[in-house]
């Protein structure tokens, strides 16, 4: 994954599952969150989850939590994480209006 | 009754994935694997899919937490030898792993370089690596070694001036070609596109 510094855009994948883990979920959970709601278009390989899982963990934009029992590890967003993701929906509302205009010429 | 196959793929990730499923049509699943050893029970055809993974770059906790990972994604996940080693206690040094290389011990991934990923069958394609930019990371995972090959033996022709080393060198030069284009390729589609 590439280095999203300030005011970076985040890929899909990133965004969907830093707004999955806003709730704890383990890997699984995640992966049906996105595949829910983008109605199976956005189709998360386990092995693609795993490498962002991990590179999200070493950014400090989410963290393993929870529970001991189980061995099933589960994540949450940090409030950094939180911080990246808002910018990301500014950055996105920006776009929509910007390509709104364009395409269908006119205010969305 | 269960079925019993002898059969050794090396690196040839993609034939062993194909045979696999081959398997799984005809109505057999994997139940246990050894160095060349494959047991299979019987299910319904083409009740499983399977894909096989290199994990050779890895140290033995990263390739736990990854194998338990993938279980807990609810496969069934083997662990399987890349290559035939009779020899107990061998260390090797893997300077194609990230950060300046890995030993590799038989406390380590030695033998088992591979995953074997099981699937029940549900409709969907199954791949693990879907991203343009996570590809370019797997196949660059599985080049190197090739490469690292290549490289030892492009400078053990060029020493000892012998047509014999040449001729290896042009074979592990197929692999890293191979790898090479899905690399390219991959790049290629992650300048516009994400998956």
């Amino acid at each position: 994954m590439r280095d999203h510094a300030k005011g970076g855009a985040l890929t899909e994948v990133t965004f969907y599952i830093l707004l999955s883990l806003y709730s704890p979920k383990h890997g699984y959970a995640v992966m049906q969150f996105i595949e829910e709601k983008t109605e199976g278009r956005l189709s998360l390989g386990a092995g693609t989850l795993y490498g962002a899982l991990n590179t999200l963990q070493e950014k400090g934009w989410i963290t393993p939590c929870g529970d001991s029992e189980g061995r099933k590890k589960q994540y949450i967003i940090t409030e950094l994480g939180k911080e990246i993701a808002e910018k990301e929906l500014v950055r996105l509302d920006e776009l929509i209006s910007v390509a709104g205009e364009i395409i269908r010429g006119g205010a969305v | 009754m269960n079925k019993k196959y002898y059969r050794f793929f090396g690196g040839f990730l993609s034939v062993q994935e194909n045979w696999l499923n081959q398997m799984s049509k005809k109505g057999y699943r994997l139940v246990h694997t050894g160095k060349m050893f494959y047991e299979f029970e019987e299910c319904e055809p083409g009740q499983v899919k399977y894909c096989v993974e290199f994990i050779g770059q890895k140290s033995k906790s990263q390739a736990k937490d990854y194998h338990d990972f993938l279980e807990d994604m609810g496969y069934n996940v083997f662990y399987k030898n890349i290559n035939l080693n009779a020899s107990i206690g061998k260390v090797r040094w893997r300077p194609w792993a990230e950060k300046g290389g890995r030993i590799a011990t038989n406390a380590t991934t030695f033998n088992q370089e591979l995953l074997i990923v099981e699937k029940e069958e549900d409709g969907k394609p199954f791949e693990l690596h879907t991203s343009y930019e996570d590809q370019e990371i797997y196949y660059k995972n599985l080049r190197n070694p090739w490469l690292l090959l290549l490289l030892m033996f492009a400078i053990f022709t060029v020493t000892n001036h012998s047509a014999i080393w040449g001729i290896l060198t042009l074979i592990f030069l197929i692999p890293v070609l191979l790898y090479q284009m899905q690399i390219q390729k991959a790049k290629q589609e992650a300048k516009t596109k994400e998956w």
